[in-house]
């Protein structure tokens, strides 16, 4: 294991201590991590498929929460009690955007507005102008204002990305958890989505965590680079620190799997 | 055929399951059938019979009673409207809380589960047996227990369509830290608008033949004299209430085709 040590700040804006997941089939996903995340930075989190990427994303905003270990997130420990006060102000981008199709992407981005309101005007479909005003900016913000009034599933993939990022803003969040956001995208979608995460990042200072599979994007975008395999971490470092090497050992060598072929199972048929 | 064709199986073989569960059933229902006195013979000696009574249908109608049928055709499609409307206002809350995924509490998603259950045990005329002998003849009693059924049916087709939504919306909702009601209405009912309206015209079909046949224990509608004119043998009325039926239904029938032709393909937006 290579755990590359930071002195740690007095007083981190996320901190994670000895956090794991075991899921109820027996899978351990994280395995005792400890790690402390300035505010405002932009991080991106690597590793394989299964490595517990998502995982980790999804235990800060215990949408998946944690089994054992403490997540502090600005001051406040999660508990079974706040999860929902918390996610309130934590904004998720999913690989998938995880829109509703059949909705709007006005009342899509409305949305990140719910968690104010109380159930009775949830009921009847109502916001305050204000809530508008919040969500116009956010569309603003991510270049779709004039899609406002069309449904979420008549737009294009990168757009509703962008839909999704609009919705994470309108919650007016401190921290952006991204999972996967550009997976399902083609590259130049792709680009799109980092530059408008690393701008709402760098203009906003608004704290951006991100799951990629891509290290070049990674190293492009990324001020701190953290890096999972089997549920431990890593790597923890600059950019300018993941070597060829030290990328070689976050994905190990999987050659046999790949080039692994099935036997023809008609050919003697 | 062919020796060179095999099935997509490893063994190039009908898979054993599929084979068995088309077979046995056949063979079972075969043996079995001369017990709900499924009788040949029977049947082929009814055919001379059956021709009679529809030759006896080749009458000239009786156009007096045409007015009488308009009132009780339109009183047949009052009945099914409002029963339908009623069934569908009662049924919105109790399918919610019989969906699994959208339910408070699984005692509570288990309870409104077998009342629905129990509400679809009996069918409309028993209902409307009960009714009757509560409220008295007439088209109030089979009103009731055609929104009753319903209820029994459109809150099971409600809580199904809400359970097949699509997680991931669900998720997103719940990430920005709403609450169960917010995700149900922003997340589960915009996504099941398609089912509910497939499942909503379904009901309507079937309510309007439920109605017409509700007077047959004095719940009105068409029922009671269509009854009345096949006992006394008045076929100058029997064809003409059957094609009026018929009429009906398949107007519905195409009206519900276009319909739902919009709601799904979005012309119809929920927002």
């Amino acid at each position: 294991m290579y755990i590359y040590t930071q002195k740690r700040p007095v007083m981190a804006y996320i901190s994670l201590r000895e956090v794991c997941k075991v899921y109820p089939n027996g899978y351990c996903a994280l395995k005792n991590i400890n790690l402390d995340i300035e505010a405002g930075q932009f991080i991106a989190v690597l590793g394989p498929s299964g490595a517990g990427k998502s995982t980790l994303l999804r235990a800060m905003n215990a949408l998946d929460p944690a089994t054992q270990g403490e997540i502090t997130i600005d001051g406040v420990t999660l508990n079974k009690k706040n999860y929902r006060k918390i996610r309130a102000h934590i904004g998720m981008v999913f690989q998938q955007f995880n829109l509703v199709d059949r909705l709007n992407v006005m009342t899509n981005v409305l949305v990140g507005r719910l968690a104010e309101h109380s159930w009775l005007s949830s009921l009847f479909y109502l916001f305050p102008k204000t809530d508008y005003q919040i969500a116009e900016a956010a569309l603003r913000e991510v270049d779709l204002l004039d899609k406002a009034w069309s449904r979420a599933d008549k737009l294009s993939g990168g757009q509703q990305q962008r839909v999704g990022i609009a919705r994470a803003l309108a919650q007016q969040p401190k921290l952006i958890l991204a999972d996967e956001p550009i997976a399902s995208l083609d590259p130049k979608a792709s680009e799109e989505v980092l530059k408008l995460l690393r701008k709402i990042c760098s203009e906003k200072g608004i704290t951006i965590i991100i799951n990629l599979h891509q290290v070049e994007y990674a190293k492009q975008y990324a001020d701190r680079i953290i890096a999972l395999n089997a549920g431990d971490l890593v790597f923890d470092g600059s950019p300018e620190q993941l070597t060829a090497a030290k990328q070689a050992e976050i994905y190990g060598t999987t050659a046999e799997e790949i080039y692994y072929e099935p036997e023809l199972v008609l050919a003697n048929a | 055929m062919n020796p060179s064709w095999y099935w997509p199986t490893p063994s190039g073989k009908p898979p054993l399951t599929a084979v068995l569960s088309i077979v046995l059933p056949i063979a079972v229902l075969i043996l079995t059938a001369s017990t709900v006195d499924m009788s040949y013979n029977k049947i082929f000696y009814a055919l001379p019979r059956m021709l009679d009574f529809a030759k006896n249908l080749w009458v000239i109608p009786d156009w007096q009673y045409l007015p009488q049928l308009g009132t009780k055709m339109l009183e047949t499609v009052e009945m099914t409207l409002l029963a339908t409307m009623l069934a569908v206002i009662i049924s919105m809350p109790l399918g919610i809380l019989a969906a699994k995924n959208a339910s408070p509490h699984p005692w509570i998603f288990r309870m409104t589960r077998d009342l629905l259950s129990f509400i679809r045990a009996l069918p409309e005329l028993v209902w409307a047996l009960v009714f009757v002998s509560a409220l008295g003849l007439g088209p109030l009693p089979g009103i009731m227990a055609l929104a009753l059924v319903t209820v029994g049916f459109m809150g099971k087709f409600i809580a199904e369509s809400i359970e097949v939504v699509s997680a991931k919306a669900i998720e997103g909702l719940e990430s920005t830290g709403c609450n169960k009601l917010q995700s149900i209405l922003y997340a589960m009912l915009p996504q099941a608008v398609p089912d509910f309206i497939g499942s909503l015209l379904y009901i309507l079909d079937h309510n309007l033949r439920a109605a017409s046949i509700l007077g047959l224990v004095g719940a009105g509608g068409i029922g009671y004299d269509m009854v009345m004119s096949m006992r006394l043998f008045n076929y100058e009325r029997i064809g003409m209430i059957a094609l009026s039926i018929y009429a009906l239904v398949t107007l519905l029938d195409r009206l519900s085709d276009v319909f739902r032709q919009k709601a799904i393909g979005g012309i119809l937006n929920v927002h």
